[in-house]
């Protein structure tokens, strides 16, 4: 019996390898921290959706290579991608120039802003007006690195912002931080959230945010096929289709 | 009528080395001067990470000891009552402390700990750090619970016989002539529980406390240096285990002194 079992499983291997080897196109490897709704996230089918997930596959169409989207933790993405794990990133990454010392990205593919998460009865206007209070941010992101540049304020790092949206409706933190999109998802599409939390202001910056496709440092290879992709679906419209039916239409 | 040479040979009993060998070649002193001569060559040879990851952390390591310590006295204090009431001859008691071990051993404390932050949080407005402690002793108290039952059945029943018929109360005679027995029993086991303890302590990072995991891995999330970073962290956790070992390793050797 086990015999049978062992040759029916090479007989499978032996006559997938072929098939698999028969499709010419390459297979980039993406990684995605999927709790970053709507711009990547697991729904209720347990399928990989968003936002970038949607426009990854839009550029794989486009310039003739195949996505395979892998769901990784955030707190350690980089290193996964250092290490060789997946060819690249999709996971609203900030283009930054610290980032940019360790690894290329594509052209930028979003604009976000930082927007502060509280409560309705909260009157806070800047990141200042929370002072002795803590704030709220998942580890690593530009959402954290902004609360830690505020003098007077206990910044908590979150494995993922879902945790600390949680922890704020909980009322043990006063504010989280967290890209646009993301904070309009929890604060607005949650029934519970959106009866007590409110997006209170976006974090001031003097310097446009942008996400990108990141790649391990000089992989030029990946980088053209994404690079052309995005610009084969900015072109033909596919882009702003993509952005409507995750974000409506303005 | 040929002789046989019968060889005796005369031994101290078992040769079972002595686990508290005084010389420095131990395992102990092994670990622990390795442990510190390695951080002090990396921040000395590299300053750049790896003194950056030593001045970012010690607050990390306070909380780290505040959780271990607070949890460890919890744990022991709901371990002793475990115990007393698996033993119980109580029915009532007896099962509500048998259903409390039951219940806390079955559940991984990783998921204890979410489960008592996040999913309660809704009704138990406790902070981030009371939870903790409060989730790392209910979850140890019940394995304590184990370990004091186990040292206090381990007395001969002479002794309780013998303490009644002298007039102690029930009382008396667990709290004055078994425990201090069961005591020497029950220590090694606890400090391995301790131990146990100061490592998954490190858990509690996931409930945004700033234990050294945490700060840790929020230097390696704004430097990229991963590797530098976790070797810094094993270095630390290493170091203090290894002082909470020799710490423990102290009050089993007194212990031993005085049962000869």
């Amino acid at each position: 019996m086990l015999k049978k079992i062992i040759v029916a499983l090479m007989l499978t291997i032996f006559t997938a390898f072929p098939a698999m080897a028969g499709s010419k196109a390459p297979v980039v490897t993406i990684a995605s921290d999927c709790t970053w709704p709507p711009m990547e996230f697991v729904n209720k089918d347990k399928q990989i959706v968003g936002f970038s997930v949607d426009l990854m596959k839009a550029c794989a169409t486009a310039a003739g290579y195949d996505v395979k989207i892998k769901n990784v933790a955030w707190d350690g993405i980089f290193a996964g991608l250092a290490a060789g794990k997946y060819d690249a990133i999709c996971s609203s990454v900030t283009i930054n120039e610290k980032r940019k010392k360790v690894m290329d990205f594509s052209a930028p593919y979003f604009e976000v802003q930082q927007s502060v998460v509280t409560n309705k009865d909260s009157n806070a206007k800047t990141l200042d007006d929370f002072k002795g209070k803590n704030i709220g941010a998942q580890i690593g992101t530009t959402g954290y690195f902004a609360i830690k540049t505020v003098e007077g304020v206990t910044p908590k790092s979150y494995d993922e912002i879902g945790l600390a949206m949680e922890d704020l409706y909980n009322g043990r933190i006063s504010a989280v931080v967290c890209d646009d999109p993301i904070a309009a998802d929890f604060a607005l599409q949650q029934a519970d959230y959106a009866k007590r939390l409110k997006i209170a202001f976006t974090v001031k910056s003097d310097k446009a945010e942008y996400l990108g496709v990141a790649v391990r440092k000089g992989n030029t290879e990946i980088l053209s096929l994404i690079d052309k992709g995005l610009a084969a679906v900015r072109a033909d419209g596919t882009y702003d289709k993509i952005k409507a039916k995750w974000f409506g239409s303005n | 009528m040929s002789e046989k040479k019968v060889k005796i040979e005369v031994t101290d009993g078992a040769s079972i080395p002595d686990s508290q060998d005084p010389s420095m070649f131990n395992a102990w002193w092994v670990s622990f001067i390795g442990a510190i001569g390695m951080i002090a060559y990396l921040v000395i040879s590299k300053p750049d990470p790896y003194r950056n990851i030593l001045l970012f952390v010690p607050d990390g390591i306070i909380v780290t000891f505040e959780v271990t310590i607070c949890s460890i006295i919890g744990a022991l204090i709901i371990g002793l009552f475990t115990g007393l009431g698996r033993i119980s001859s109580n029915k009532f008691i007896n099962l509500i402390a048998s259903t409390y071990v039951e219940v806390v051993r079955g559940i991984p404390l990783l998921v204890q700990l979410f489960y008592i932050y996040y999913a309660m949080g809704r009704v138990l407005q406790v902070q981030d750090m009371l939870s903790a402690i409060l989730a790392m002793s209910v979850c140890y108290g019940a394995y304590m619970g184990e370990v004091f039952r186990a040292g206090i059945e381990s007395i001969d029943e002479g002794q309780t016989e013998a303490a009644r018929s002298l007039g102690f109360s029930k009382r008396e005679t667990m709290f004055l002539v078994i425990l201090p027995q069961a005591w020497r029993t029950i220590l090694p086991p606890v400090g391995n529980e301790f131990i146990a303890l100061l490592k998954d302590s490190s858990l509690v990072s996931i409930l945004a406390v700033a234990d050294i995991l945490r700060r840790g891995r929020e230097f390696a999330a704004e430097s990229f240096q991963y590797f530098e970073t976790y070797t810094m962290i094993a270095l630390l956790y290493l170091l203090i285990t290894l002082i909470l070992s020799k710490g423990v390793s102290h009050m089993e050797a007194r212990l031993n002194h005085y049962d000869r």
